[in-house]
């Protein structure tokens, strides 16, 4: 596929609903969300600002192509998401943003709520050593001693305090002390990635439950109105994006991806994870599609895996991974995962096939399908040079897929038109099935006496002499019989053998019978001599047809002992049909 | 025609039947624009979303107009095109506020102006840009910029600034439309 070809047809798929260079804005997929936060059909976009990483972070709004509000926030988000917490009529969802060890829930886009995460167990030698240097026993220098040995001996970690203070220059120590010395010490994680889950209801409209993945390890599931911990998870390392899928009180899975390079799925039953999928590379994405994930990692691939983790295909990239996110449409029933490269392009792929390929002009950093403003299918991509796009999918896109994988050809699937099965062959079917030990028994049966009565008739055609072989061990005598001619005279010639080994024949006659009002013969009753055994001894003798209607019968011949009314043997003779006339 | 409904309209007593498509994108204000078009004790007072599409009459000075007025919304917009064939002018609504969607908006344009029914005949266009109003809304001459309507060369167009909710600026569009129904069918 050349790339002229691509251009024009992602043309016909994509409209460029907006574009703006300078945005100035700088974030990453896990702090862009679609949501309707007027309660008027029209969704908002809203972003968590990273600023340029120290400050000027940001929680902003778009509506349309208008930043339409703009709020400060306090520490770099890492997360955002928005969720329905009550049932209040009209139902505006909510925007949790998390930074650090807080999550910062906004209702209205006013500050509504603020959620801190446990704190974590504190070492015992560490809080001892703190003590005594607020009470001024020990100097800032015995203090660093001190708390490098807590912190090589033992096995619960230093508080971020601790090792702030490790860090610090001989001349700042005493100022941290005096500063910080007051303060209990505390251990505290942060939050790495959150999502959001329904709490009993699958519907759209549903309340949903926030989880957290902290550094700590865990996953928490916090309750919308509450914001108490309803559930605790565990995890062999700390998560980095996961995915949220089912109900709380029913049935969920969390996907997570963690920092050790495996991906976990965590079930509602167990607080362990119940399945484990070991990656060759880091993730970096992670995106659900159905009931399979699919994974972009470090190594420039994209690896589809099913909901128990094993593999089914995988896809390489031209360029490594900058971002992935879902797009589902379900008024089409299309779902796809979007791949943001580094190279400047967003590439759709349906399975393992690619199906689109966005060209932008910078690299994208964000990317979000969904409803935007009243339109179903628009794509909002966010840039590192800070720009924002929106791409708005066309109503009569579609994507075909392109295999370019060697396999079988397409016809090859074509299916037959194979026609329904009947009511009455499935009825057999079933009656064979049942039956099958019955109806064998009544075959074999049926054929046992259609053997016997084939027998029976040999046996009969035999002792009467019906056939043109004699079998009788006095007489053994074989014949057959040729006609020659055209007609209305035919020659008729039989072929007469004595089969036996040493013993001549004596005393035969011929005999024919046939319709006279067809046939003449001249000869109808000859005798035969003595017959030798071996030679074959031709007897002839003419017919003449005298019927002029086209016709042709059966002429028996017997062959005859003398004192005997039995035949030896009978032979029939299928007349040709006369092709002449007889002379008259 | 009898000779009655002939003398009828020599005379100007029975008007002349004309149907009219109204199409544009959902949420631009179809449906209000045709209820202001009614006469004032036919009109309702709540405006849904329509559903597939609706069957309006409403009479002007010379003519009388039969409307489908046509559901804008995604999955409904393949509807339209089973309408062209009997559309003798179209009114195409555009939301001048929404910035976004104009895209889309002219997406659908083109898609109607190279329509086989609609592509060779020369029927007018009448557009709306609607919903003056709101404050962040662009004026007509910047939407018929962003929609390319000088392209259009085969057909006459007219685009007016409109305000649904208030009436204002639709009886002018109207008038034109008669007017070139008028010159076309002499």
């Amino acid at each position: 596929m050349s790339s002229s070809a691509d251009v024009s047809g992602e043309a016909s798929k994509w409209l460029d609903a907006h574009y703006d260079p300078v945005a100035n804005l700088y974030t990453f997929t896990s702090c862009v969300d679609l949501a309707d936060l007027g309660g008027d059909g029209e969704n908002k976009l809203v972003i968590g600002d990273l600023g340029d990483g120290s400050c000027g972070m940001k929680l902003k709004v778009y509506r349309g192509t208008a930043l339409v509000s703009e709020s400060t926030l306090l520490d770099l988000p890492t997360g955002l998401v928005s969720f329905l917490m009550d049932l209040h009529e009209p139902r505006i969802p909510a925007v949790a943003v998390a930074s650090g060890p807080f999550i910062y829930v906004y209702k209205n886009l006013r500050p509504y709520f603020k959620f801190t995460l446990p704190g974590l167990e504190v070492n015992a030698l560490e809080q001892d050593v703190w003590r005594q240097a607020r009470e001024g026993q020990i100097d800032p220098l015995a203090l660093k001693e001190l708390l490098e040995g807590v912190r090589d001996t033992a096995d619960v970690p230093l508080s971020a305090r601790s090792l702030r203070y490790l860090a610090l220059e001989r001349e700042d120590m005493q100022e941290f002390v005096s500063l910080h010395k007051a303060q209990p010490v505390r251990r505290q994680t942060v939050i790495t990635c959150i999502g959001t889950l329904r709490k009993s209801t699958a519907d759209e409209d549903g309340v949903s439950c926030l989880v957290i993945g902290a550094e700590s390890s865990d996953v928490y599931i916090l309750d919308p109105e509450a914001f108490t911990i309803l559930s605790k998870l565990s995890l062999p390392s700390a998560p980095t994006m996961m995915d949220v899928t089912g109900q709380f009180d029913v049935e969920f899975r969390i996907t997570v991806a963690c920092r050790n390079g495996n991906i976990y799925i965590l079930r509602r039953e167990s607080t362990k994870p119940k399945y484990c999928i070991e990656l060759s590379s880091h993730p970096v994405g992670l995106v659900r599609v159905g009931k399979n994930v699919v994974v972009g990692c470090a190594e420039e691939q994209l690896q589809g895996f099913t909901q128990k983790g094993k593999k089914l295909w995988t896809a390489s990239l031209p360029a490594p991974i900058t971002t992935m996110a879902a797009m589902d449409l379900p008024t089409r029933g299309f779902q796809a995962v979007l791949v943001g490269l580094a190279n400047c392009e967003v590439h759709l792929y349906r399975e393992k096939n690619l199906v689109s390929v966005i060209k932008t002009p910078d690299v994208v950093t964000g990317l979000r399908f969904g409803r935007y403003g009243r339109e179903d299918g628009a794509l909002v991509m966010t840039t590192k040079g800070g720009g924002l796009a929106v791409k708005i999918l066309k109503r009569t896109a579609t994507f075909d897929e392109r295999d370019g994988a060697p396999g079988p050809p397409p016809a090859q699937s074509v299916r037959l038109n194979v026609p329904k099965k009947t009511k009455l062959y499935v009825d057999q079917t079933l009656r064979e099935r049942e039956h099958a030990a019955a109806m064998h028994r009544a075959f074999q049966m049926d054929l046992s006496r259609v053997r016997l009565a084939a027998a029976k008739a040999y046996v009969k055609a035999l002792e009467a002499g019906l056939t043109p072989v004699s079998a009788r061990p006095s007489v053994p005598l074989k014949m057959n019989a040729v006609v020659q001619g055209l007609g209305p005279a035919f020659k008729l010639t039989l072929n007469v053998q004595n089969t036996a080994a040493c013993r001549p024949i004596l005393n035969l006659t011929v005999s024919f019978l046939y319709d006279v009002g067809l046939y003449s013969m001249r000869t109808p009753y000859f005798r035969i001599p003595l017959l030798v055994p071996g030679p074959v001894y031709p007897f002839e003798t003419l017919v003449e047809c005298t019927s002029d209607k086209g016709i042709s019968d059966v002429i028996k011949v017997f062959v005859l002992h003398d004192g005997k009314t039995a035949p030896l043997l009978t032979a029939h003779i299928n007349m040709p049909v006369s092709e002449g006339l007889a002379l008259t | 025609m009898g000779l009655f409904d002939k003398l009828a309209g020599w005379l100007g007593l029975k008007k002349k039947e004309v149907n009219v498509l109204c199409l544009g994108l959902d949420n631009s204000g179809k449906t209000t624009i045709i209820n202001q078009l009614k006469p004032s004790n036919a009109q309702t007072q709540d405006i849904v979303p329509t559903i597939g599409f609706n069957i309006e009459k409403f009479k002007t000075s010379s003519l009388s107009f039969t409307v489908f007025d046509m559901s804008g919304q995604g999955r409904y917009r393949n509807l339209w095109e089973h309408y062209y064939k009997e559309g003798q002018a179209i009114i195409f609504v555009i939301d001048s506020a929404d910035k976004l969607r104009m895209v889309v908006a002219k997406e659908e344009l083109d898609t109607l102006l190279n329509h086989p029914d609609v592509k060779h005949r020369r029927i007018p266009i009448l557009f709306f840009a609607n919903k003056m109003d709101v404050r962040e809304a662009l004026s007509s001459v910047k939407v018929s910029q962003l929609l390319c309507l000088e392209n259009i060369k085969d057909k006459p167009w007219h685009i007016c600034a409109s305000d649904a909710l208030r009436g204002e600026g639709l009886q002018e569009g109207v008038d034109w439309l008669q007017d070139q129904i008028r010159t076309l069918r002499t």
